[in-house]
This record gives structure tokens, sequence and C-alpha cells, in this order.
């Protein structure tokens, strides 16, 4: 009875749904070219350039007692390795790489960190050097 | 078209109110979604995004299984299952699939039949539970699509949460696959009770799913 309206209201959200999941390489490759950034820049002692990529809640927290670009590179951030895994669902992504796993959000100007250094913990949320509250 | 709209009531108004009805929800779920942004210093997203999203996704196709659930076995169960006194239940001697003359199948098939129940065969076979079988599809491929959006959203926020993403099968596995499913079901199921129940005893006056006011509360299988 109510099949054809229900049916073309079904296939407006599949057809949104792959039109949003098309962009989904890219928007990987992106989040792991962010993520590559914000180590490349602390592993050459670029703090402005680290700042930059950081969500701005990440920034506040970070510049809590000194101003950011000085404060990320006391975080002791490992060197840029590979990237292992990159995982995007929504308006989050993940970034594992040898010996980091960064957590990134989007924002109009592209992905943003929120959460770098971080450790995996047993049944636990990771362990992060850096995030915001 | 004055006609078309008197004889098409039914289908039209509840098609209306369940479009109207979806954008309410996409607009209340976007608040949310957005309440939830800002919550963790993340900028608000546009409704085409949200409508869009893994967590629309998951929020519809959620309760679509479930509705499609309760058709498809009502439907079916309702072949054997009777009822005594309401009007949701066939007569009390009529239990099973009953014979091919009363449901009017091949020879027995008027001449404004349709034709597949007329030809008899696979065809026949098929349109004798397509009703069901219709209902039953498009159950297994919502909970299908809850599924897939359900892991989707459940990554997101597993992520927001700093931990890691599960895998499709993990996620059928998980608290929130299941407590989505089942309190759709269980919803589900106490409203075709207590249709099938209430309706024994009370009366809705001029309404098809409801016994004619002066039914004795005995009377199965009657509508008004």
């Amino acid at each position: 009875m109510l099949g054809p309206v229900r049916r073309s209201a079904a296939l407006l959200i599949l057809v949104g749904a792959l039109a949003g999941c098309s962009t989904v390489g890219s928007r990987e490759e992106a989040a792991a070219g962010v993520a590559t950034r914000l180590l490349t820049a602390a592993g050459a002692g670029d703090g402005d350039a680290a700042c930059a990529v950081l969500a701005p809640a990440t920034v506040k927290t970070v510049a809590e007692d000194e101003p950011c670009p000085e404060a990320i590179l006391g975080k002791s951030l490992p060197k840029p390795g590979t990237v292992v895994e990159t995982s995007v669902y929504g308006q989050w992504a993940q970034v594992k790489l040898d010996d980091d796993t960064i957590f990134l959000a989007a924002f109009p100007e592209g992905w943003r960190v929120v959460a770098a250094g971080c450790t995996p913990q047993a049944s636990r949320p990771y362990d992060c050097t850096v995030e915001g509250d | 078209m004055r006609k078309f709209l008197r004889e098409n009531g039914i289908g039209l108004v509840f098609g209306l109110l369940f479009l109207l009805v979806l954008v309410g929800q996409a607009f209340a779920g976007l608040a949310q979604f957005n309440d939830a942004q800002r919550a963790s210093g993340l900028p608000d997203i546009a409704f085409w995004r949200y409508v869009t999203s893994a967590s629309f996704g998951v929020d519809v196709a959620e309760n679509w299984q479930s509705e499609y659930l309760q058709f498809f076995l009502f439907i079916l169960l309702t072949v054997w299952l009777l009822q005594k006194g309401s009007p949701e239940s066939k007569s009390l001697d009529k239990p099973g699939r009953e014979t091919d003359q009363e449901q009017k199948i091949g020879p027995y098939a008027d001449a404004d039949s349709p034709k597949w129940a007329r030809v008899g065969g696979w065809r026949t076979a098929v349109f004798s539970n397509s009703l069901g079988l219709v209902m039953g599809l498009i159950f297994v491929g919502s909970w299908l699509a809850q599924s897939i959006a359900g892991v989707a959203a459940f990554n997101e926020e597993q992520l927001s949460e700093r931990e890691d993403p599960v895998s499709w099968a993990r996620y059928l596995l998980e608290a929130d696959f299941w407590n989505r499913t089942l309190q759709n079901w269980q919803s589900e199921l106490l409203a075709v009770a207590s249709m099938a129940i209430l309706a024994i005893f009370l009366r809705q006056r001029g309404s098809s799913q409801s016994k004619p006011v002066g039914s004795p509360h005995h009377a199965t299988g009657v509508e008004g």
C-alpha cells in the first residue's frame, strides 16, 4: 500500500549514501596527509606548522601553560612513520602509523588533529599525549 | 481527481504523513547530532550531510526493519494462529492455508481473479505467498541496512571516544546492534498483541480495523 512512497525514500537515502561513500578514498588520503604533516612538522621543530593542523579545542589544551608552537614540541611526538591503516567514519578519522595513532575530526577547512601520540590501552580508550578536553 | 483521492486515501495520507515525519526526524536528528558535535568542540554539519550520514541511516533503518518484521510475522502467523473474538483473526474454523476453492485458486478462480492466481504452477505458488515474501524481503533488506549503517555510526562514536573501530561481523555481536534491534521488536510485538486483544472488547465505529459496534465480543473474523 505504501510501497512506492517508501521505496522512493529508500532509494533517495541509498543514492545519498552512495554519493557520500564515493569520496571515502580521498577523505582517507586527506586524513593520513594531515596526520603525517603534524608529525613531520613536530619532528622538524616547526611548532607553528604543527599547531596549524590541530583542532581548536586541542590547541587550547596544549597551549594551557605556554604558546602552542612551543608546547607541541615538548610533547615528544614520534617521527612520521609509514601509514599502516586509515579509517574514516562520518566526521571522524583514525590514522595508524608505525609508532603512533592519531585521531582527527572534520572541519570546514579539512581534517584537524584532535588527539595524537596515542597508545592503545586494553579495553579502554587510547592514552594520548596530545588531545583536547 | 476527486475520485482518485477518495479511493486512495489510506495510501496517500499515510504516505504523505510518512514523508512529513521523516523530514521532522531528519531535523530533530540533525539538532541532536550538532549538539554532540558542539560538545566535542567540532563544527555543525549541514542538513544534507546529516541525511546521508550513517547516524541518520541507522535511526531510519532500525525502525523500518521492525515494522516490516511486524507485518511479515502478522501476515504469516495469522495463517495458523487464531484469536477468539478478534477482528484481526480469521474465523475459528479456518486455521491453515485453506482449500483452493476457498482461496479461489486455479480452476476455482473467478473471471476477475489475478492471472497468477488462475494459471497454477510456480506462478500461483509465488503469488499465493507474495505478500509475506515481499514483507519478509523488505525486513531482511532493512535489517541489513541497519547493520551496515549501524557499524559506520558505531565506529564514528568509537573514534570520537578514542577507541578502535570494529568490523561489520564484530558489530553484529555488539550490544549497540542488539539494543537497537530488540527495543524496536518488543514495541512492535506489543502493538500487535494489544491490537488483537483490545479489538475483542473495544470498538471504533466505522473503522475497518474494528468489529461493528454491536457485534458480540465472541464474534471472530468480523470487520466493520
